[in-house]
């Protein structure tokens, strides 16, 4: 048998058979080794995920309206100035707000183009797929979870025109025959948040003048007693009654309960306009979609309801118009400038650079890192005190056979070797141990706390273990010293 | 020429005289035991005959060296290389099996050769608890192990403190009959013992008091 084999055997029975002391230094290297590990790792690979979602891929122009709106025209023509190639990927977004009636809550719906969302934000997280046909919806995960939605599960979106009077059209018109007309006045309304719970009139006029038949739209209102106002019961009363001069209670009965809405329904059609093709927007639409994809990303977006511009189009009746194009360029920050300032002066949109975000993301991880750093540091003293004094306890313990061995003719230098090879043999096995909880713990930090995966770098495992060995050995400095100076002769008095 | 040849040593701590002017020699192939009370100077002898402390005064030749004269690094070569040691305490690795125990020794000594130390322990009987570790033998079988470990390096001279104060009777006549088979193949024996029958059971005797030789007494019955 070799020495060195003796060596190893002696060292490895001296870690099994003598269990418990070895036991804590393993376990205080190995907890060292975590929290390098771990920290290391979220250090290390945090700023990457960030850099790539910020800098590489993400957005990093926006294009909003100059004016009251941005055209689908504008915003091509603000886009062409910018070359193509430099062109990653450009997402078209149409904000409004939706509503699910039945739960009484409004959500924000996004219309956007989603290949190209692919390129702006891939950081998207989702489960599923994207919506590819029409009808289609990809949720984010803050409103999946609120209203309890699930994939494939079917959403009941209505859309409320906007509040705002429409511009000002001719007052005068007169009421003829065969006329349809339409509608709106404010109701009791059930809608939480809501400053708008307007009831919706459509209505055509007979040969004789008088209303020849009569649609209510009350999904604003509470459910089973405002919403009476919509049933034939009560819808058919207006007919034959002139539009233009009716009182409640004497020209029709106000639906008993409701008389908010009974007294809305009237005014409603008081006021009501002649249908064209612009007034046509002005009725709520409900349309059925299927949830294809819950999104996760760990922000804002998780908030909002996601589905095509066209769908978006179809149900809002507005096809052409924008609020915000994503726009990912891959040019210098000075080109960039260059380009943003050339698009807003173009007037065709007002673009803006969103490195002022990216800037500050950058020194807000600058800081984490630097904590990490200390966090480290501090946790690596902390590991070397703690197996320092378990080794000084170690020797301490192991006086006699120190004493032994140097009686048996153990030079300074293999006394020294045994225990810093215990100590570096503690080290590498905590180092191991410490790499691979790390990964876990980073993992875990980087989930929760990111909402992103972690790679796991290869590289952690020589340097973790490395790094433990050292501190290992650095902590066996000065119970080696006192190992050594062990007497020999102590063996030899009967203690 | 004496394998060992102590000549006019004192050792002195402070005031007190642990050694005065002792002067002994051993030759090639002797068993001498060393008697005397707790506090006659026998640890300090020991300690000096086995390469662990140095006299004040004196000379100290071991195989002709004079260890007196040599740095705590050299006497700890000569001692791995010319010395084996046994202890009445035993003294093991407690968490090495005992065959692993007499590799030691070979360790720091040359090379470990584990079937050299299986017979070994075959040779003190006790080839069957190789793989014990010390708590699970018993005192005499641990001494054993001992005595194995100290012979396995082949030393000039064995060197046993109180070799038998641990034992029972029985465990006590194992080991000096160890002894004797040591010393009819010629190895020098030196046993430290305050045991009149095991200083009884050397050739010579040698009793030291308040750190002086009184007595040099040598044993007409040896060998019977």
């Amino acid at each position: 048998m070799s020495k060195r084999r003796m060596f190893l055997r002696m060292i490895t029975a001296s870690l099994l058979r003598r269990r418990s002391r070895m036991l804590i230094a393993l376990l205080s290297i190995g907890i060292g080794a975590t929290i390098l590990a771990g920290l290391v790792t979220v250090y290390v690979d945090v700023p990457r995920q960030m850099a790539a979602q910020f800098r590489s891929y993400g957005a990093n122009m926006l294009l909003v309206p100059s004016g009251s709106a941005l055209t689908r025209e504008e915003a091509d023509a603000a886009m062409a100035l910018i070359p193509d190639e430099e062109r990653v990927g450009a997402a078209p977004y149409r904000y409004v707000y939706l509503n699910m009636v039945r739960r009484q809550q409004s959500f924000a719906a996004a219309g956007t183009d989603f290949e190209q969302v692919k390129r702006t934000s891939p950081y998207f997280k989702v489960t599923g797929r994207y919506p590819e046909g029409p009808r289609e919806v990809l949720v984010g995960k803050g409103v999946a979870d609120t209203v309890g939605a699930r994939l494939n599960g079917v959403m009941e979106l209505t859309w409320f025109p906007p509040s705002e009077p429409q511009e000002d059209r001719e007052e005068d018109f007169d009421i003829l025959p065969g006329m349809t007309l339409t509608g709106r006045a404010q109701g009791y309304g059930s809608r939480e948040g809501f400053n708008d719970n307007p009831v919706y009139v459509t209505f055509t006029i007979g040969e004789d003048g008088m209303i020849a038949s009569l649609s209510v739209d009350t999904s604003s209102e509470t459910a089973g007693v405002g919403t009476r106002c919509s049933e034939e019961d009560f819808t058919a009363l207006f007919i034959g009654k002139d539009p233009k001069d009716l009182v409640l209670g004497r020209d029709v009965d106000a639906v008993s309960g409701a008389t908010v809405t009974s007294e809305a329904v009237v005014r409603a059609i008081m006021d009501a306009k002649p249908v064209t093709e612009e007034s046509a927007v002005l009725v709520p639409r409900t349309i059925n979609y299927t949830v294809v994809g819950i999104l996760e990303t760990g922000g804002e977006e998780e908030g909002y309801i996601y589905m095509s511009l066209a769908d978006m189009g179809a149900i809002t009746g507005e096809s052409d118009r924008l609020d915000l194009v994503e726009l990912s360029v891959s040019a210098t920050q000075d080109n960039l400038e260059r380009y943003a300032e050339e698009i807003t002066s173009s007037g065709h949109a007002t673009a803006r650079l969103v490195k002022r975000v990216t800037k500050s993301e950058t020194a807000v991880l600058g800081k984490l890192q630097a904590l990490v750093f200390l966090v480290t540091l501090v946790v690596l003293v902390l590991t070397m005190v703690s197996v320092s004094t378990t080794m000084m306890a170690v020797v301490t313990e192991r006086r006699r056979e120190i004493g032994l061995r140097k009686a048996l003719g153990a030079s300074d230098g293999a006394i020294r070797g045994e225990f810093l090879g215990e100590g570096l043999f503690l080290g590498a096995l905590g180092g191991l141990l410490g790499a691979a909880l790390g990964f876990v713990f980073a993992q875990v930090v980087s989930v929760n706390v990111f909402g992103s995966d972690i790679r796991f770098n290869f590289w952690l495992l020589p340097i973790t273990v490395i790094v433990s060995m050292a501190v290992a050995a650095l902590s066996c400095l000065l119970p080696v010293r006192r190992a050594v100076a062990v007497d020999p002769a102590l063996v030899l008095k009967g203690e | 020429m004496s394998l060992l040849d102590i000549r006019n040593v004192s050792k002195i701590y402070g005031e007190l005289k642990a050694l005065d002017n002792v002067s002994i020699r051993v030759d090639q192939g002797e068993w001498v035991a060393i008697m005397g009370p707790s506090g006659s100077g026998k640890s300090t002898m020991m300690n000096i005959i086995g390469c662990m402390d140095k006299p004040t005064k004196g000379q100290v030749f071991l195989d002709g060296i004079d260890i007196a004269k040599e740095s705590s690094k050299r006497l700890t070569d000569i001692r791995r290389d010319k010395i084996g040691l046994i202890f009445q305490q035993f003294h093991m690795v407690n968490y090495l099996t005992a065959v692993e125990n007499v590799m030691v020794s070979q360790y720091y000594h040359s090379m470990p050769d584990e079937a050299e130390a299986l017979e070994a322990l075959e040779r003190v009987g006790l080839r069957e608890r190789a793989r014990h570790l010390p708590s699970q033998l018993s005192g005499g079988e641990q001494q054993r192990v001992c005595v194995a470990r100290a012979l396995i390096n082949h030393p000039e001279l064995i060197l046993a403190d109180e070799p038998t104060g641990n034992l029972d009777e029985t465990n006590e006549n194992i080991v000096l009959d160890l002894f004797r088979q040591l010393h009819r193949e010629g190895t020098t024996l030196i046993v430290v013992t305050h045991d009149p029958e095991v200083a009884e059971a050397a050739q010579r005797t040698i009793v030291l008091e308040h750190g002086r030789l009184v007595r040099e007494v040598v044993n007409e019955h040896f060998g019977e």
